[in-house]
Parts: structure tokens; sequence; C-alpha cells
């Protein structure tokens, strides 16, 4: 069996991000301090997968007790689950090379982080987050329960080596990938309703995917800011919509553009008039004899595509803002043209959980809840 | 967002030796994360350590939004929670 490896994917797995890590000054029981660390973190890796490496850095300078590693930017508290690339896209709006992070051995802030006991802490989440993907793909997550032991170990063991050739061919078993080159998935009505309705005992599952696992992490600006340097920071995870919402690809892919993704992501930030016309063009390309493109018709195009109670609810959800305006949109630290296909984001820019992760900062007038 | 207001009926499973609740549905809001379920079910247990699961299937992320949850892995109108004392599904 032979994989496709794109050049993407390949930087993608190589894709680094330059640290300089500083032990906080609290912690620094030594004259002088001890200098910072510099250490490159891979994309799809975990900040806490570098703690080996760091921790002989620091520690002998570190006060007696035991260590409890925790990573903060700029006084935030750095979400340990969340990939190391992710991070750096969104906190970091003007791309700082080394990044300057800080590290702490004591004081856990357990009232903003959840615990985290090292490798074994980052390996559970990520092996769900394979399942909650694999569960939106499939409708159940049965593929990756399923497997042995030895694949479960190859697969962690091909993340913590940045190894694309042996994450593939383990990954490739759990057949969650989108189907190939032609791309030609339907949305398929009746395989959604079943998924809502049937509890996990549905071990088939449909064959062709049509729903992309997205994790969205929205920065809203109320304020205008010249560059993005002057960006102001984060200094509290409050101020980002963390929302995951699988994208659903209406008809052939091969059309269905980042825009249209974005478009059925964030339904409040698109005025009303595009969404009508994006109904309107699935219409076209989904209904063989076209019907008017009149509001009735668009109407019942929007009852009749799957996933009907999703695209009701965006519907219903659409407020009037007109005034937000998309400043960026960011995935695996590149800022993608929004016409590009989004079958070529999934295919090339996926974090290897299964899930696209998108920053996106947004400029609206007045503060929205998404 | 019209869903910010919108509520979520959730269903605790209790699974393996984990005590059954009384209450085992509840209402919560949409626009909750998910750690106010898991926070609920420490205090309604005394446990500190809790594995809880969707679906049988996964443990979200504690701050995944309740309605994202929903929408997602809902089942007949409610999302389904099911916790354990011990690991129960890796």
């Amino acid at each position: 069996m032979s994989y496709k490896v794109t050049e993407a994917q390949k930087y993608v797995w190589q894709g680094a991000v330059p640290l300089q890590i500083h032990l906080h000054e609290s912690e620094v029981t030594t004259v002088p301090p001890p200098p910072p660390a510099l250490i490159l973190a891979p994309r799809i890796g975990y900040l806490p997968l570098l703690v080996p490496q760091i921790k002989p850095f620091f520690t002998s300078a570190l006060p007696p007790g035991a260590d409890t590693v925790w990573f903060e930017y700029k006084g935030l508290p750095l979400k340990w689950y969340i990939p190391t690339g992710v991070l750096f896209d969104l906190l970091c709006a003007e791309p700082e090379r080394p990044w300057n992070l800080t590290v702490h051995f004591r004081g856990y802030p357990g009232n903003v982080l959840t615990p985290c006991e090292g490798e074994d802490s980052v390996k559970w989440s990520f092996i769900n987050s394979l399942k909650e993907a694999a569960y939106v793909i499939t409708g159940n997550c049965k593929n990756v329960m399923n497997m042995s032991q030895s694949d479960q170990s190859e697969l962690w063991r091909s993340i913590l080596n940045g190894n694309l050739e042996a994450y593939l061919r383990v990954a490739s078993k759990l057949k969650l990938g989108l189907d190939g080159d032609d791309f030609s998935m339907k949305l398929n009505s009746s395989s959604f309703k079943s998924r809502q309705s049937t509890n996990e005992g549905d071990a088939s599952g449909p064959t062709k995917p049509g729903r992309i696992p997205v994790r969205m992490y929205i920065r809203t600006f109320n304020e205008d800011f010249d560059g993005l340097e002057d960006a102001p920071a984060v200094d509290n995870w409050d101020k980002i919509s963390y929302i995951n919402r699988p994208v659903e690809i209406f008809g052939e892919g091969k059309c269905f553009t980042l825009t249209d993704a974005m478009r059925t992501l964030l339904p409040e930030l698109f005025p009303k008039k595009s969404l009508t016309d994006d109904i309107v063009c699935v219409s076209d390309m989904e209904d063989e004899q076209k019907s008017p493109a009149g509001e009735a018709g668009s109407t019942r195009i929007t009852e009749e595509t799957g996933g009907g109670e999703i695209v009701r609810d965006h519907l219903e959800s659409l407020s009037m803002l007109d005034s937000a305006e998309i400043k960026l949109i960011r995935i695996q630290g590149i800022e993608p043209k929004m016409e590009i296909p989004f079958a070529w984001v999934v295919n090339n820019l996926m974090n290897p959980e299964h899930f696209i992760h998108i920053c996106v900062y947004v400029k609206v007038q007045e503060p929205i809840t998404l | 967002m019209a869903s910010e207001s919108r509520k979520v009926v959730v269903h605790l499973r209790a699974t393996g030796d984990a005590p059954i609740l009384k209450q085992a549905k509840f209402k919560i809001s949409g626009s909750d994360k998910f750690i106010k379920v898991i926070d609920f079910l420490r205090r309604q247990l005394h446990r500190e350590t809790l594995f809880v699961y969707v679906n049988s299937a996964f443990s979200p992320s504690p701050d995944q939004l309740i309605i994202d949850l929903y929408n997602n892995f809902g089942i007949d109108g409610k999302l389904v929670v099911n916790y354990a004392c011990s690991m129960a599904w890796g």
C-alpha cells in the first residue's frame, strides 16, 4: 500500500517554532540566573513534550520541591493540549522569532489549566482528540478504539519523532481520510440523520466522509490597529472563542473553497446576502434540474441538505454583523488564499489528530458572542 | 448568536462502579463549557479523579462549548455524558 505524501504535508511535519525559554524569575535561586534555553519546537507537537529537553538547562537553579511544569507567554498560561504551532499562530499576531516563553516548574495554575502529568497526559489528550475527530467523520470511533496496542504506540511515537511516513502507515488503517483525488463526496443527508439518531452501535458508518473536524480559535478586536505587531496581547483565555464545528462539504469538493468553509463555520460573521448566495450555489451544484434561484428554492434546499438542523440553526442565529471584518486567517502558520479549495486545506494542513486548527482574527464594531 | 441562550439537556450515565446519580438529566446553557459538567460530577461524587466521556466514546477537552458538543454528538435531543471512576475507554 502506498501513501501519497504532499510537499505541504512534509512542510507541516517538519515545521517548527524556534523557542527561547526563560525560567520565571520567582524560581531562580542562582546568581547569575540561568541563560534561556533555545529549542526548536515542532508545530504539531505539544509543549510538555519539550520538558525533558528543557529541564537540564534550569534544574540547578530551581528551588527545592516537586516539578509541575507549565509555560506562559506574556502572562497567559499556555494550554498544553493545544498544538504548539497553533499556540504560536494564535498568540503571536506578528510572528516573533525566537518566540520568548517563560517556563515554570512550581506553582501550577490549576484554576486556569487542566492538570498535566507529562507525556502520558498529552498522549491521552491526543488519542481523545483523534477519537473525537473519528466520531465527527464516521459517526463512531471504533476504528480508533480497535487499534492494536502496538499500532497505537507506533502512532504516538510517529508524533513524538515527527515521522510522517510512520504516521501515514498507521493512520491509513483508520480510514479517516478524504476520498483521494476526485474528492467527489456528496453530502449524504440520510447518513447524517442516522448518525444523529442512532447510538454508537452503528458499526458501519458512511464510507465517504463528508464532515471535516475543525477547531477554531477566534480573537476579536474592538479597536483598529495598524499592523499585526500592534495587536494587543491575549491576557486571558476568555478572550478567545474556542469553537468546534465540523465543516460539511457540500456537493463537489472542488467548488468548495475556504471561503465556503468559513461561511458555514462562522455564519455570524458573514452577511446574510452572501449566505443566501451560497445556498443557491449549492442548489446549483446538487440539483440536476436547476431550480430557480428564488427564495422558495433556497429554502427548500436548506431543508434538504442533510445537516438540516445545523443549517437552519445557522440561519436562525445569523445576526446582522455587516460590521465584522476578518483580519486574518492562519492555518499551520500560513495565511491561505480564501479561494483555495477546502479539500486542499484538509489534505495538506490537517494536524495528525485529524483536526484542522484555524486561527481567526476578527475586528468587530461591538463585542459579540460567538 | 441565538444559541447563546439555548439550553442543552445533558444525560449523565454511570459506567463501571461509578455511583448512579439521583438526578441523571439536567439542563445546561449551551454557552457553558464542558468543565461545568465535569465539576458538577466531581462535586456530586466527591471525587477529584473522574473519567468523563461523550457517547461512551471520547473525552472532550474541558473548554469545549456544550452547544458544540451537542450539535456534533447529540443523540435524540440530548448530550449523553458517561462518567467512570476509573478509565473506561482509554
